[in-house]
């Protein structure tokens, strides 16, 4: 199968957004910006990407979890990992998804969680790791 | 309330009295049948010339029946304490024994004009105070009748009393029937009139008696009101929710109050539209007709400006939105108060009740209090959650920038948009360790903030510590041994467990722990303990040999943002937070906290917990 490398980063910091971008790049990856959920799934509507970035807090507290909740919900979008950003990594899997189940039910919506600040070294690795898997 | 009814149940009180009466009565007895033979001996001492043989036996006859009635009577006690008949019945019979008795020792003693005859009052006494008011008169009208028929009897000389001995001292002279009627006249006026007497008395009495019980029953029932009105106060203080603490609020009142239903209405931000924010009682379809137009109502718009309304009878108000609705609902009347703190409103709370002009100015006033207390428990939540918010709200807004700023740093250093030498990246370091502590001073300070902004209490169950430790210590191996500090644990696992929460456990060993490790220099050791002491206390302990704690410097380590002067020269990280979050963990645990600490060779902190006791269920 042939490993995708188009990532889509939808976070509304846009420094924070520049420098992933840099990062991804030198990985020889192609990188999108969405600076909201809207625009995001727009993005993801025109061409589906092999990875999303995601951050949680956004307008909303939950406009992160708001749109994965939405992509899982739908057979195409399904199967996009999803890399959420937080600053609270530690936490979010310590509560567990029950604090949020009002928005998203049993499960976490995305693959796998990332903490902010990113290190640019772990952001390439995860995001090799992430598209292997997919 | 349900006067009548509770007042039968009190009959319990008459009832025993009458039981208890019954038996005084016997015991009476006992003291009438010694005067009785005292009399006699009297008598025959002052020569008298009295019918012994058949006044003592008719002596003997009460005595008889004497233990026979209190045999009975404790029978019937130990039977059936609490019904009244057969104690009635008891009475009737004593007092029909006792007044054949009395007769009979009239007749021995001269007849109709012994003076014992006078002794028939206290029979009239006794029925009037142990029964019905109706049979005092009864027996008085025995014994006026009794005493005419023996007077007429004698009179006319059916029969003749075997001796005369009060016939001529003590009354009137000679044996006409007018005289004899005379004398008849005036003892039976004595007895009706003391039939009267005492019923009257006893009459009032009883109504005293009455009028006391429901006073002790209202006190009680204010009380008890009192009591629950607490219970309901306390319950929405520890609400962390509006919606749950308005829930209580309205179920609470409609319970302790007795009606039919309660509600909150919410007054919105511009003050024209009262919304139903939580309701008890209420049907779907009454409150389907959707929130109140204050223009419209002008009832609420009253209420909001300050008046406080108790309405009695829905249909004679003309200044509701809906009446139709509340008639259909079956309310008839209610009371409507403001909730409002020093001059803001908030809202309107009401108890609505089915049955018309129910509220009396005690429960109006008790209302009163409760929309008070709601009122207040409502504003203090709210300023509760602000905290809250603002603090959640301000962390994430600095620490954005901070994250961002810190990983922009790290692609910076890392090379990603060019060479650097290693003068430019050493510099890029110190600002991310910089940014670091920064980071880590907002997570302490937001932790803190958090944990006194959120006054209510935590979920505290039964935690078994020893696991927690366990997981929690394991985290911290990696930096230990990056530090070349030798981290060990000596934890009993048969530990009991304690009333607490794993959160405020994580605070506080985490920083705890973190400290031991952070202040332990290069091969020193780090040891955690986790025991059982003697008095049944649990004893958590992380024990370092780091730099310690200068001894005058101990007593401040608990203020905000505090550093040993040792420890800010032996690393620069560090907020002067972590101590004051380990305190307040301990104390929302109910545990105590000690530090021992001798500069240069290391630092004892020790936490004991209270265990848990488990409450035991009966059944």
């Amino acid at each position: 199968m042939d490993k995708g490398n188009d990532i889509l980063i939808i976070d509304d910091d846009r420094d924070l957004v520049h420098s992933m971008r840099i990062v991804l790049e030198s990985g020889q990856y192609t990188v999108r910006t969405a600076y909201n959920g809207k625009e995001g799934y727009k993005m993801i509507e025109e061409k589906l990407p092999d990875l999303i970035i995601l951050d949680v807090m956004m307008a909303t507290d939950t406009e992160g979890f708001d749109l994965a909740y939405k992509l899982r919900n739908q057979e195409r979008y399904r199967d996009v990992p999803i890399l959420m950003l937080t600053a609270f990594p530690q936490k979010m899997a310590e509560a567990g998804p029950d604090k949020f189940q009002h928005i998203m039910g049993e499960e976490w919506p995305v693959t796998q969680f990332m903490e902010k600040p990113v290190d640019p070294d772990v952001l390439l690795k995860t995001a090799a790791d992430l598209l292997r898997e997919a | 309330m349900g006067l009548a009814k509770e007042l039968v149940e009190q009959q319990v009180f008459f009832r025993r009295e009458l039981s208890e009466r019954v038996g005084w009565f016997i015991g009476l007895r006992w003291v009438a049948i010694v005067f009785a033979v005292l009399g006699t001996w009297a008598g025959h001492r002052l020569e008298l010339q009295l019918a012994m043989g058949p006044i003592a036996v008719t002596i003997g006859c009460i005595a008889a029946y004497n233990i026979l009635f209190s045999v009975i009577c404790r029978y019937l006690r130990r039977l059936s304490p609490d019904q009244e008949r057969p104690f009635e019945i008891c009475a009737h019979g004593q007092i029909l024994c006792d007044l054949t008795a009395l007769f009979a020792l009239v007749f021995f003693t001269g007849g109709f004009h012994s003076p014992l005859l006078l002794f028939a009052v206290f029979h009239i006494i006794l029925a009037g105070i142990l029964l019905e008011p109706m049979y005092a008169y009864v027996y008085s009208g025995i014994i006026v009748a009794a005493m005419g028929l023996l007077g007429y009897l004698q009179h006319v000389g059916v029969i003749t009393p075997p001796i005369e001995v009060f016939n001529r001292p003590m009354f009137i002279q000679g044996h006409d029937a007018g005289e004899r009627f005379l004398i008849f006249a005036v003892l039976a006026t004595a007895m009706l009139v003391t039939a009267f007497l005492v019923t009257s008395i006893k009459r009032s009495l009883r109504v005293k008696g009455r009028t006391l019980l429901v006073f002790c029953k209202e006190l009680d029932a204010a009380n008890a009101k009192m009591n629950a009105l607490y219970t309901m106060v306390k319950q929405m203080a520890v609400c962390a929710d509006f919606q749950e603490l308005m829930d209580a609020a309205t179920s609470g009142t409609a319970r302790i109050m007795g009606v039919k239903a309660c509600s909150i209405k919410l007054l919105d931000e511009q003050h024209r539209v009262l919304r139903f924010a939580s309701t008890y009682g209420l049907s779907q379809d009454y409150l389907a007709r959707g929130d109140i137009d204050l223009d419209k109502s002008p009832i609420n718009q009253k209420i909001i400006d300050g008046a406080f309304y108790t309405i009695g009878k829905i249909e004679e108000k003309d200044y509701f939105q809906y009446p139709e609705n509340i008639l259909k609902e079956g309310i008839a009347s209610m009371i409507c108060l403001p909730l409002k703190v020093e001059k803001r409103v908030l809202g309107v709370f009401c108890v609505y009740s089915e049955a018309t002009l129910s509220f009396s100015d005690q429960e109006v006033d008790f209302f009163a209090l409760v929309t008070e207390l709601t009122a207040l428990a409502m504003q203090n939540l709210k300023s509760e959650l602000n905290k809250a918010w603002f603090l959640q709200k301000a962390a994430h807004q600095l620490r954005s920038p901070l994250a961002a700023m810190d990983t922009i740093l790290k692609v910076l250093r890392k090379a990603y948009v060019g060479p650097l030498n290693d003068r430019q990246s050493e510099m890029l370091l110190q600002c991310e360790r910089r940014i670091e502590s920064l980071s880590n001073l907002m997570q302490d300070l937001l932790k803190l903030g958090m944990k006194r902004a959120d006054n209510g209490p935590v979920a505290m169950r039964p935690l078994a510590l020893e696991p927690l430790v366990r997981q929690l210590a394991s985290v911290f191996q990696t930096e230990a041994r990056e530090r070349k500090v030798d981290l060990t644990l000596s934890i009993d696992p048969d530990v009991p467990p304690i009333l607490g929460d794993e959160k405020l456990v994580d605070d506080l060993f985490t920083n705890l722990l973190s400290n031991a490790i952070k202040y332990s220099p290069p091969g020193k050791k780090v040891t955690v303990s986790l025991e059982k002491e003697d008095d049944g206390r649990i004893c958590l302990q992380v024990a370092d040999s780091g730099i310690g704690i200068p001894e005058e410097q101990i007593p401040r380590l608990f203020t905000e943002f505090f550093r040993a002067e040792n420890a800010k020269a032996f690393t620069g990280q560090g907020t002067g937070l972590g101590l004051v979050i380990v305190k307040e963990a301990v104390d929302r645990l109910r545990g105590i906290i000690k530090i021992e600490s001798r500069e240069g060779r290391g630092t004892r902190v020790i936490c004991r917990f209270p265990p848990w006791q488990p409450v035991l269920k009966k059944g």
